[in-house]
Order: structure tokens, then sequence, then C-alpha cells
């Protein structure tokens, strides 16, 4: 094969290759892509009568049981809509991917679907949302992340439904001063997960203590960490009157069984992700139902509402031997936000991305039926303050009983993540 | 007389050999250098996530697969590669540390900064052998992950940084459209370009030094590294050297991904990329730049197609019905591939062209890898 030949074949590949472009698919041809069906606007991720909504969840990797449980709530809530006539005579459809909490994969699967999709109505891994959070103010489809962190706060596409952690921690502290006996002066510790989430929360827990006049000691944990008896012996030493627990279910287990054994009786409380209804079947179960508390962003599955019982009877109906935990109502509820923006989109006439935006962003007091109102017209505040307060009781459904009413601690008003 | 016809025969089905392998060179080359007019953006980030992982698994197969050094520690020079062009080319607008340098200059220096990390590890290197050089390599992984989780100045933290995109003459690899043949070109497709070069580059030197006398001093210390210095390898020279070129490849490796993540979070440069990076060299074939080429694009394309078509898998039920969720099938089908290929094709990917290449079998097996480049 001489040079002259390799030379030819390469031009005449390169000349084949600048003909053919022209009948690339990807070649512009002046459409914008958004048409009108019914007068009723469309574009990116409506195909004939159908939206299509993206799902990006875990469900084999660390948060596999929330994935489960946010996934399988969110197809009910779709199921139930199609089968109530769909939004806007369309249905809807998720399109659901499991990046097994690979950044790799979580990547790949929002670069897959985000072309085909109107918005995402789950999205776990608050450190994926910010990989590609630049992508997806270009974008513009609507982003609900499954975390809580006041990191992926400020981008009016990506909306955090509820209060984040900070939020979440300070009304914790303020339950533990109204109603546990903490008091000004008094030592607070704060157990907390390196990363996002554990950090987010203590950002709440030191601007309550500058409030309130407490200290904080902190113990920075890792997700790998599973006994907490070093933890516990290091906070009962240097006094602390109460325990913020901003971990896994494993480690909140842990640190109130050891803080039990040892006589150590002091409230603790933890952060919604800090418990899981399967802990009351554990060593630990009477421990946690005596000293232990949870905050949460809504009533739990187990509230005495309309709503909440009718999502009890209708998961158990489709998914019998799946348990009933808190991220059955965070999808329910994060399905029910995305619905509730397509409906109004619907009645603006746009159901276009930019219309989608544009309706979420008048809602200011929607309520899924779990108690607390949620205001979107801010993108750069999360859309509550409140939280709830929740104890461990084997007899409730889902495992959760409440025990303060959502309210939002006054230390929370004007505070802005910094 | 028939040695002479047996002879010219020979010559002529080598240059039909030859000749066919240059077709088959113009045909792959036009194809890769199509597909970014085709392809949408999904497949181009595919691609490009093999092609960075191939220079990587090119490195460490220098270090494991030519030179026989276990090393578990790749990640870590990935990481430095990566968080090393965000420090040095970020220009500190988000409150994180930045040099503002140049974008090409700081790519450069990301390299050279992996490298240098690799150099300061190599008297451990120098000194251990086998699976104690892959524990304490394990170590680097560690004490990474504590610094990208910890070092927030530096590296932002869980959530990671930015990274800044690439200027190179006069052109910018990010967002910003530029239009070639009525293709709209955004960053996939403009790194698909810079991607393809850089891997041919680091192929052909990775080639390069295993075909010259270096490669063969690399392979004897495997084979034998009491005869290789009897025989005047400086054995530990080398030993230092190759850990220092294979973390130099890891950093372009981890300069390239962070190009194409356009975010660096530290979650991502863990053990399990370490592993799967072990994995490439394996399944593609120890010691050789094209076993690392395939190897690479078979462990890091495999995951994100089986996600893709997870819904057309068979045996697969829908979310929560109780059977194989998608996920889990894809991760079954990924061990269960990696099993096949190592249990059928002991040698590796590159076994496959090596054997039809070979008309006697057998006289291969006992040298298996080093020569199949």
């Amino acid at each position: 094969m001489n040079t002259l030949t390799r030379a030819t074949a390469a031009a005449t590949a390169l000349a084949a290759l600048l003909a053919l472009t022209a009948c690339s698919s990807k070649a512009k041809d002046g459409d914008d892509g958004s048409k009108s069906a019914g007068g009723v606007k469309t574009g990116e991720g409506v195909s004939g009568k159908t939206i299509n909504l993206g799902v990006l969840t875990d469900m084999t990797g660390v948060y596999a049981t929330l994935g489960k449980s946010v996934t399988q709530a969110q197809q009910l809530y779709v199921d139930q809509t199609n089968a109530d006539g769909g939004i806007c005579g369309h249905k809807l459809k998720l399109t659901v991917r499991d990046h097994g909490y690979d950044p790799q994969k979580a990547v790949a699967a929002y670069t897959e679907l985000e072309p085909k999709v109107l918005g995402f109505a789950q999205f776990i891994g608050s450190p994926f949302v910010a990989a590609v959070e630049r992508r997806i103010e270009g974008d513009r489809g609507l982003v609900l992340p499954q975390a809580w962190s006041s990191n992926l706060l400020g981008n009016t596409y990506v909306r955090v439904i509820g209060s984040t952690y900070d939020l979440e921690t300070i009304n914790a502290i303020d339950f533990l001063m109204k109603e546990k006996g903490l008091k000004k002066g008094d030592k607070i510790g704060h157990v907390y997960f390196e990363g996002d989430y554990g950090e987010s929360a203590l950002k709440g827990s030191r601007h309550m203590a500058e409030e309130a006049g407490l200290t904080v000691v902190e113990q920075k944990i890792k997700p790998t960490d599973n006994d907490m008896t070093a933890q516990v012996s290091a906070l009962k030493k240097a006094g602390v009157k109460g325990i913020v627990i901003s971990a896994g279910p494993r480690q909140a287990a842990s640190l109130v069984g050891v803080a039990a054994a040892g006589r150590f009786d002091v409230p603790v409380i933890g952060n919604n992700s800090a418990f899981a209804p399967q802990l009351l079947a554990t060593q630990s179960g009477p421990a946690l139902q005596k000293n232990y508390y949870v905050a949460s962003p809504t009533l739990p599955i187990g509230a005495d509402t309309e709503a909440a019982k009718k999502l009890v009877a209708d998961y158990k109906k489709a998914h019998p031997k799946d348990s009933l935990d808190n991220g059955v109502v965070a999808g329910w509820t994060a399905a029910a936000v995305f619905g509730e923006a397509l409906k109004k989109a619907c009645a603006d006439k746009d159901l276009t991305r930019a219309g989608v935006d544009k309706a979420l962003l008048t809602i200011d007091a929607f309520d899924s039926g779990f108690g607390v109102p949620q205001d979107f017209t801010d993108p750069s505040s999360p859309s509550s303050r409140q939280s709830v307060i929740l104890r461990p009781s084997a007899k409730a459904t889902g495992g959760m009983k409440v025990v303060r009413e959502p309210q939002a601690a006054k230390a929370t008003e004007g505070y802005t993540a910094g | 007389m028939s040695d002479v016809l047996a002879r010219s025969a020979r010559s002529a089905g080598r240059t039909l050999l030859t000749r066919r392998r240059a077709y088959a060179w113009a045909a792959a080359t036009a194809v890769l250098l199509a597909m970014p007019f085709y392809l949408d953006r999904f497949w181009l980030q595919a691609g490009l996530f093999a092609m960075a992982a191939a220079i990587g698994a090119i490195g460490i197969n220098l270090l494991t697969g030519a030179t026989g050094q276990l090393s578990m520690g790749h990640a870590f020079f990935l990481a430095i590669g990566a968080y090393g062009y965000c420090v040095l080319a970020g220009d500190g607008g988000d409150g994180l540390t930045g040099l503002g340098l140049p974008t090409w200059i700081a790519a450069t220096l990301a390299v050279g900064l992996a490298g240098l990390a690799g150099g300061l590890f190599s008297p451990i290197a120098g000194r251990l052998r086998g699976a104690y050089l892959g524990i304490a390599t394990l170590a680097l992984i560690f004490i990474g992950q504590h610094v990208l989780f910890n070092a927030h100045d530096l590296t932002g933290g869980s959530n990671g940084r930015d990274v800044p995109p690439l200027h190179l003459f006069g052109l910018t690899f990010d967002e910003s459209e530029a239009v070639v043949a009525a293709v709209p070109f955004g960053a996939a497709e403009k790194l698909w370009y810079a991607g393809l070069v850089l891997l041919l580059a680091c192929g052909l030197f990775a080639r390069g030094v295993l075909r010259g006398r270096p490669g063969r001093a690399m392979n004897a210390i495997r084979d034998h590294r009491v005869a290789a210095g009897v025989i005047g390898v400086p054995v530990a020279r080398y030993r230092a050297g190759v850990f220092v070129l294979s973390s130099m490849y890891a950093g372009l490796a981890g300069v390239l991904l962070a190009l194409v993540f356009q975010r660096t979070v530290p979650d991502y440069f863990g053990m399990t990329l370490s592993l799967e990076y072990l994995a490439m060299i394996v399944i593609g074939g120890l010691g050789s730049v094209s076993g690392a080429v395939a190897g690479a694009a078979l462990v890091s394309l495999l995951p994100q197609l089986l996600t893709r078509y997870s819904d057309a898998l068979p045996l697969v039920s829908a979310p929560g019905s109780g059977g194989v969720a998608p996920g889990e099938a894809s991760r079954y089908l990924y061990g269960a591939a990696v099993v096949a290929v190592v249990l059928f094709l002991p040698g590796g990917l590159v076994r496959i062209t090596a054997r039809r290449g070979t008309p006697t079998p057998g006289t291969s097996s006992g040298t298996s890898s080093g020569e199949t480049a």
C-alpha cells in the first residue's frame, strides 16, 4: 500500500463524508421543534398524545431502598392520572433509568433522556444533579431532585421540594429547645455524614447555635461507619444535652442503641433520611421509640389525612410486599408537583418546557395531601421552611407518628444558606 | 525449488494482508471521523468516556500488563489529572482556588502533575512487588478520597467543581454551537476529535515503547526480575519510570474525563474505578495497546448500553413488580460478559484477531501477551 493510494482513500472518505452529512438527521432544518396541537403549544418531550417524563433513580446502589419507593410512588401517580384521562388529553409516561449511584451512568442517562423528555420527575444524587447543572440551565427542562441540599438552590430549573436539610436541622433543634428542655448555654452534639447531606445540615445547626446561644459539638463520620460507640462516648464526655444526627438509618439506630445501653439519656433527633421503618424490628427498636425523633419535610405516610390514607391503600394494593416509608411520600409529592405544573401549563395552552417553568413559578400553595403547603414562586429558596417532628412507633403505619404539626422555627426566617 | 515457491506465495499473502489491513484502517478512520455528524450526544459521550478510559487503560497496561506491577491506585492519578486541570485552569470565580492559566497549559501541567505524583510514589513502587504493591497503592485511593471530600478550597467538596472548557487554537470546547456542514457542533462533537487525536498519539507512543528496547526490558522484568537484572536491565529505574509514565497516562485520561463530564465529582474516583481499569486490561489483553483499547471500550460502554436498553432486555420486569429490575439485569449481564471473556478468551479480546493472524496456534501460548500490539 503506497502513500498515494492511502491519501486518495482518505480524500475520498472525506468527500463522501461531507456529501453524506447533507442527509444527517442532526442537520438543522430551521424547525425549532415547537408545534401546535389543538391550540396547545408543545415542544420537546411531548410526542403525539404522550407527555414523556424522565426518572433518574438509583435502584441498585446506595440509595436503592429510597429509589424503589420513590419510583413506585411516581409510577402509581402516573397510572392514576392516566386512568382519570391524563393531563390536557395527554397521557403521562415515565422513562426510568437506574444509574446505581454511578456518576458516569447518571450523566449518560441524563444525556440520553434529555432530548426525549419534557422534564425529570426524579433525580437521585445531588452530586450528579450538580454535575449536569450547567447543562440543565441550557436545556431548560424542569428537574425535581430527590435531595434536600441547600447547594441545589438558585437554579430556575432545579427545584427542591420541601425544606432543605439546613432548615430541617434548625427546626429539629427548635423542637429540642421548646419541648425537650434544651436551653441557652447548653451543648448539643451533631453527628453528620461527610459530604453534601451532612454538611448542609451542619450549616443549619451552626446557624441555630448562634441564634439560640448553644455550642455545637461536631462529630463527622463516613457513610461506611456503622458503629457509633466512639461518637457516643465523645459526646457523653463533652456533656451534651441533646444530639442531632444527619446520617443514615443504620447510624441512627447504633447511636440511639449505644446511648441507651450506656444510660446516656438525652433526646436524639435525626433528619428525614436517618430513619427507616425496618429499624423498629431491630434490637434498637425499644430505645428508638423512647428517645428518638425525626424531622421531616411533610407528614408521614401514616398521617391521618384523606390523601395519605388513599395513598397507603393504593400503594399497598400495587406493591403488597414493599414497606411503606417516606420515599413513597416524597415520590408522590414530586410527581404531584410536576402534574400540577403540567395542569397549569395546559390551562395556559403552553406545554413546552418554558411553559411548564412559567406555570411552576405561579404555584404558591400546593398541598399534595401531606400537610405542608409548597411555594414555588422563588427559585432561590426551597418550597417550604416547615418541618414536621415525628417519632418512631411500631404501631403506626410506616412506623412513624406525628408529635409536632408542621411549623417553621423563628430562626428559619431570614436564614439563607451561605 | 518448492522452497522458493512457498516463500513467494507467503510474501504475496503478506502484501494482500497489509493491503486489506490498510483498507480496514482507512474505513475505520472515515467512520470515526464521520460519527459526530450522525450520532446524537448520548453516543458521542459514551464514545468519549471510552476514549478517556482507553488512554487510562493503556497507561495501566504498561505498568501492570507489560511490567507486571499491580496497581490499585490508578483512580488516584486520574483524580490528580482531573482536579489538577480544574485548579490550574479555574479562574477562581466560583470561590474555589484557581490559577487561571490558559487551559492548554493547564492540561499539560495537570498531566505533568500526575506524573510528579507517580514519581513521588515511585520509591515505594520500586521496592514493592505483586500483591504488596497492590496494597500500598490501595492506600492512595483512601488518601485521595479523603482529600477530595475535605480539601474544599481545591476540590469543591462532595459536590465537586466545574471544569473550565478547553480553549485551543481559538476553538472553545464548550456548548457554544459552531455549525459545520449544517450540523450543530456542541461540546461532545468538538471533544470527539480532540479525544481521537489524543488516543491516537497515546496509542502510538505506547506502541513505540512496547516494541522497542524499553518494552523488551519491561517484559523481562515482568517475567523474571533477577534474570532481567543479570542481563543488565536497571530494574529499579525501569520500574520507577514505568510508574511515572503510567501515572501520566492516567492524568491525561483524567483531564479528558473532566472535560467530558464538565464537572468533577469525588464519588467517581473511588476503588471501583481502579478495579474497572484492571478489568479492562484483563478483558482486553495484558501488555498490549490494542488490548487496552478493546477492553476499555467494552468495560465503559457495556454498562451504559445495558442501562439504555434495559427496557428491551429479556427476563426483565417493570420496576417494582418483583422480578429482576433493569438495573440489576444489566449488572448480571455485565458480570456474565466479563466471566465469559476471561473463561473463553484467556489472552483477552486481542486474541480473537491474533488467532486469525498466526497460522500455527500453540507456539504463541507460552509468551501470551506482549507482542500483539
